[in-house]
């Protein structure tokens, strides 16, 4: 995967890059906005991460600037401005998912990948695995070591995200965005609940555990 | 003190302002009675002195000398309105006939206005009267007028009536325009002694009222209003800001020590783990926070944001789903009852987690084995979204505080931050929504009532 990263704050750029390439993607990284609008037209990216504080340019004009001439390369905008409105903000102006910052470095990848899939980059694929859990999408049922798990619609959808992000810490905020389409900070443990009820279907009566807790940060589906 | 401004004064503007109408108002009324009362009937006059004179120099040019005296017998002995004059002078000049004592010295084709006295009656009458001299062929010098006293007394009328109304309007004008702003400036005075004792920073001054109720008592009132309510939010600003300094100690402290053990750990790779697991989750702790206590301030004063017709039963199912683990867990009875087809306009996460605020707290609070209610329902022209516990309930007197940021119930243990009841207020206002809470006997019951 191609990716483009907008972000002028040298640190966060430099830990965002070297984080992404090692994801094995080819990583590109400009500082400003009127560099970000020359490489924009210059090469073809399959995901922009755009900051929106940005000197010379705002990030959202940047992004208005790229739909109005037909670009229409996915772009997750990277912002400070974490509340409701600019999030609406961002995502009217042509954005296609908004991260606030300080964020954890697995949100953005999964973010990033989600982004990719729905372009086509990533492969779309019907069925999903780790170690000995299987998950066939078309059926939509789990086996773990041939035995099959029954799980309900909520536990599916849990599952099916962290094995798309196996190996990768999720967040209970990107849970909850992505199993129950709320985005919110949930602040207390409500998530945790359903994560050890699939942890307990999944990992009780097998050996070794796949889903672990990440202390302050998430969880994540590892062999 | 009042003399210096007592020119910039709003007051004796308007009062000079009014004066100056009225004046006016006084004058023009004047004018126009002078229009209809003299200048019009002083007009009438000469165009019957012109039309007498055509005849009398017809009647010199037909008939001469002694006709013409005749004619000017006859005009001035017949009775019509007004005493009519006459004077012709010869040219050598003898006065050939008059009925005027004296007369202006002016020659030629002129309309002439003066003043003379009689003594016909013994004692000196005054007499005005419009004249019009002429020239006859042969020398002769007529002068042929009406007499005017009545409209010049009319003229002498108005001219006074203008000149005491002027006089009267400048002069009890100028007395009330000085008592009114005296008067004014002195209920603005207190105003602006209060103003300044708040610029000074003393947030607890306020204006003294006069106690009539009228305009500048209602404004004082308000301004009174205006300051009690700037000192309550000052004061729970700073309460806030106190409250967010202590609040922050607690994690940044505990981070530092884990930062500081994890510089300590050396290379055992297991305890190199934890602390930077434990200095992570505390990170995130303050980062919730932070992310918490923003929302709150952008709700209570950011820009309105985008407002949709939310599902609000398809919303609910959800806020159960994702509750029912926790409640389970806790061997809570669950009931829930959900009018289906509600909707609200707002803003979906925002609902959603007002709701899911209230039902986290319900069954923290809830015992073991006890129940947790959700209801929502049409009631008159909105909806009604009410979660009750039967835990121990909040005394009437916690109520309003429980809803300001940081404040943790007693019983609620360490766990959370406080403010997701701060939250959930901000939301529903935000939402124009009613927030009650009461009573459940036993426990807490929290009503959301959206208008639609």
């Amino acid at each position: 995967m191609h990716v483009l990263v907008v972000e002028d704050d040298e640190r966060v750029a430099g830990h965002v890059v070297k984080g992404l390439k090692g994801e094995g993607w080819l990583v590109d990284h400009v500082a400003d906005g009127r560099q970000a609008l020359f490489q924009v037209a210059a090469e073809t990216y399959d995901v922009i991460v755009l900051d929106r504080m940005l000197p010379n340019v705002d990030g959202l004009k940047i992004l208005q600037t790229m739909r109005a001439s037909g670009d229409g390369t996915p772009v997750l905008i990277l912002s400070a401005l974490g509340d409701v409105d600019n999030r609406v903000k961002g995502l009217r102006a042509g954005g296609d998912d908004y991260l606030t910052k300080p964020f954890a470095f697995s949100e953005l990848v999964a973010r990033i990948e989600a982004l990719g899939r729905r372009k086509g980059v990533v492969q779309e694929t019907t069925e999903l695995s780790l170690a000995d859990l299987e998950m066939n999408l078309i059926t939509r049922t789990v086996t773990r070591r041939g035995q099959a798990i029954d799980l309900t619609t909520r536990e599916f959808a849990l599952l099916e995200y962290l094995l798309r992000n196996a190996g990768r810490v999720v967040s209970r905020s990107m849970l909850l965005e992505a199993v129950w389409d709320y985005n919110f900070d949930p602040q207390t443990n409500i998530i945790d609940q359903h994560v050890s009820r699939l942890r307990s279907k999944i990992d009780k009566d097998f050996d070794p555990p796949l889903l672990q807790t990440v202390r302050g940060m998430g969880y994540a589906l590892r062999a | 003190m009042i003399w210096p401004g007592v020119l910039r004064s709003l007051t004796l503007r308007l009062t000079l302002v009014y004066m100056a109408l009225f004046s006016a108002s006084v004058g023009i009324m004047l004018a126009v009675t002078y229009v209809g009362g003299v200048w019009r009937p002083l007009r009438q006059v000469e165009a019957t002195i012109t039309r007498d004179a055509d005849a009398l120099v017809g009647v010199y040019r037909a008939q001469g000398r002694d006709a013409l005296i005749r004619a000017l017998e006859r005009r001035s002995a017949g009775a019509r309105g007004r005493l009519a004059y006459h004077v012709l002078i010869a040219p050598n000049g003898a006065v050939v006939a008059a009925n005027l004592a004296d007369w202006p010295a002016v020659r030629g084709e002129e309309w002439v206005r003066y003043e003379f006295g009689t003594y016909a009656t013994g004692t000196e009458e005054e007499h005005e009267a419009v004249v019009r001299d002429l020239v006859l062929p042969g020398g002769y010098r007529l002068l042929v007028g009406l007499d005017t006293e009545d409209l010049d007394e009319r003229e002498d009328l108005i001219f006074e009536a203008l000149s005491w109304g002027a006089g009267m309007s400048l002069v009890l004008g100028l007395i009330g325009g000085l008592v009114m702003t005296y008067a004014v400036s002195q209920r603005l005075d207190r105003i602006n002694r209060a103003a300044r004792a708040v610029i000074a920073g003393d947030l607890s001054g306020r204006v003294a009222l006069h106690g009539s109720g009228d305009d500048f008592d209602q404004l004082s009132a308000t301004l009174n209003e205006m300051l009690a309510r700037i000192e309550g939010l000052v004061a729970s600003i700073s309460r806030v800001s106190d409250n967010i300094a202590h609040e922050l100690r607690t994690p940044l402290t505990r981070l530092r020590a884990e930062l500081e053990e994890l510089a300590a750990a050396g290379d055992d790779p297991e305890e190199v783990r934890a602390r930077t697991g434990a200095a992570l989750e505390e990170a995130a702790r303050l980062q919730s926070m932070f992310d918490a206590l923003l929302r709150i301030a952008r709700l209570q004063s950011g820009p309105r944001g985008e407002s949709v017709l939310v599902d609000l039963s398809a919303l609910l199912e959800d806020v159960v789903d994702l509750h029912r683990p926790a409640a389970e867990d806790r061997s809570q009875d669950f009931a829930v009852a959900i009018a289906p087809g509600l909707a609200v306009q707002g803003d979906r996460d925002l609902v959603f987690q007002m709701v899911s605020n209230l039902l986290d707290n319900a069954v923290k609070f809830a015992p073991v084995g006890g129940t947790v209610r959700l209801d929502a329902q049409p009631a008159g022209n909105g909806v009604e979204v009410t979660v009750a516990d039967n835990g121990p309930g909040i005394a009437p007197d916690e109520r309003s505080r429980v809803l300001e940021r940081f404040y943790r119930s007693p019983g609620g243990g360490a766990e959370g931050f406080g403010l997701g009841l701060s939250l959930v207020a901000a939301a529903a206002e935000r939402h124009q929504a009613e927030l009650r809470l009461e009573d459940a006997q036993p426990g807490l019951k929290v009503t959301i009532r959206f208008r639609s």
